[in-house]
C-alpha cells in the first residue's frame, strides 16, 4: 500500500483547461467589457486531491521562503504592476539577508500599515535567521522568492509563476518551502 | 507549507500542510511588534514540515489584540 496518498504527479490546479475556459468566459470577459472586477462570478480554484509528502528533518534541510506580499528591492528592481486589474505574474528574488529598509512593497490588495510597521509580519527574515542560527533549520535558501499575490488568472500562475519558482528552488537545492500568502 | 488567515479559501485548494490563524490579511505571521506571537506561528509552521502530509489544517488561536492595533 502506498503510504503517501496521491503520490506522484498531481495537478496543481485540477482541471486547469476547464478552469481557464470558465475564467476567460466569466470574470475575464466581464472585466474587459465593463472595467469592473465582479468577484461574485470569479471561479475560485478548487482542488479535491491533496499530495502526500514525507516529513523532513528541518535541522538538516534547506528551507525556502516564498512570499506574495509584493516585496522587491527598492531602487534596484522594478516594482510589480500592483494597479493592474489582471495581475502581475512576475517574480523577484532577493537575498534572505536583505535588510528591511532595502525593501519596498507593491501590492494594492492589502493594507500595508502592518508590514510598514513591522515587515516580519509578512517576511519573517530575521526570525528565520535566528532559528537557523539556533540550529533548528539546516540552512535557509540564499534567496527569498517574492511575488505580488493578486493574480486572478490561476492558469497563468500554474504555467508561468510556479515553473519559475520551481526552477529557483531546484537551483538552490531546496528541501522545503514556507509559503506566506498576503 | 502555507501559513494563512483565511480558512475558507485555503481549504479549497487542498494544501498538504497549512497553519491557519485568526489574524488578517497583511499580518500572516502575527501582529506588528509581537515577537512572541510571530515566533509561535512560525514555529508551528516549521513543526508541521517535519510531519508526513497530508495533514489536517492546524488552527491556531492567534488573533488580533485591539491594544496593539487600534482602529
Amino acid at each position: 500500500m502506498d503510504e503517501y496518498p496521491n503520490k506522484g504527479m498531481i495537478e496543481v490546479l485540477e482541471n486547469k483547461a476547464q478552469w481557464s475556459e470558465e475564467f476567460r468566459a466569466g470574470w475575464l470577459a466581464h472585466r474587459k467589457e465593463t472595467g469592473i472586477s465582479n468577484w461574485r462570478i470569479y471561479n475560485r480554484p478548487v482542488n479535491t486531491l491533496t499530495p502526500g509528502l514525507p516529513g523532513i528533518k528541518l535541522s538538516e534541510s534547506r528551507l525556502l521562503l516564498i512570499s506574495s506580499a509584493g516585496a522587491y528591492l527598492a531602487g534596484r528592481q522594478k516594482p510589480y504592476d500592483a494597479a493592474s486589474a489582471y495581475g502581475d505574474y512576475s517574480i523577484r528574488t532577493f537575498p534572505v539577508s536583505t535588510p528591511f529598509e532595502a525593501l519596498a512593497f507593491a501590492h494594492d490588495h492589502y493594507d500595508h500599515d502592518f508590514v510598514d510597521r513591522d515587515p516580519q509580519v509578512a517576511l519573517p527574515l530575521r526570525h528565520l535567521e535566528q532559528i537557523e542560527a539556533d540550529g533548528n533549520i539546516g540552512r535557509l535558501a540564499p534567496s527569498v522568492i517574492s511575488f505580488m499575490g493578486y493574480q486572478p488568472d490561476s492558469a497563468r500562475v500554474v504555467d508561468e509563476v510556479i515553473p519559475e519558482i520551481v526552477s529557483h528552488a531546484q537551483a538552490d537545492n531546496v528541501h522545503a518551502a514556507l509559503l506566506a500568502p498576503t | 507549507m502555507v501559513v494563512a488567515w483565511n480558512a475558507g479559501l485555503i481549504r479549497l485548494v487542498s494544501t498538504p500542510r497549512v497553519v491557519i490563524t485568526q489574524l488578517s490579511r497583511g499580518m500572516v505571521f502575527g501582529q506588528p511588534g509581537d515577537v512572541a506571537q510571530q515566533h509561535r506561528i512560525l514555529n508551528k509552521a516549521l513543526e508541521l514540515l517535519e510531519q508526513d502530509a497530508p495533514l489536517e489544517p492546524a488552527y491556531l488561536d492567534e488573533g488580533i489584540e485591539e491594544s496593539r492595533n487600534p482602529t
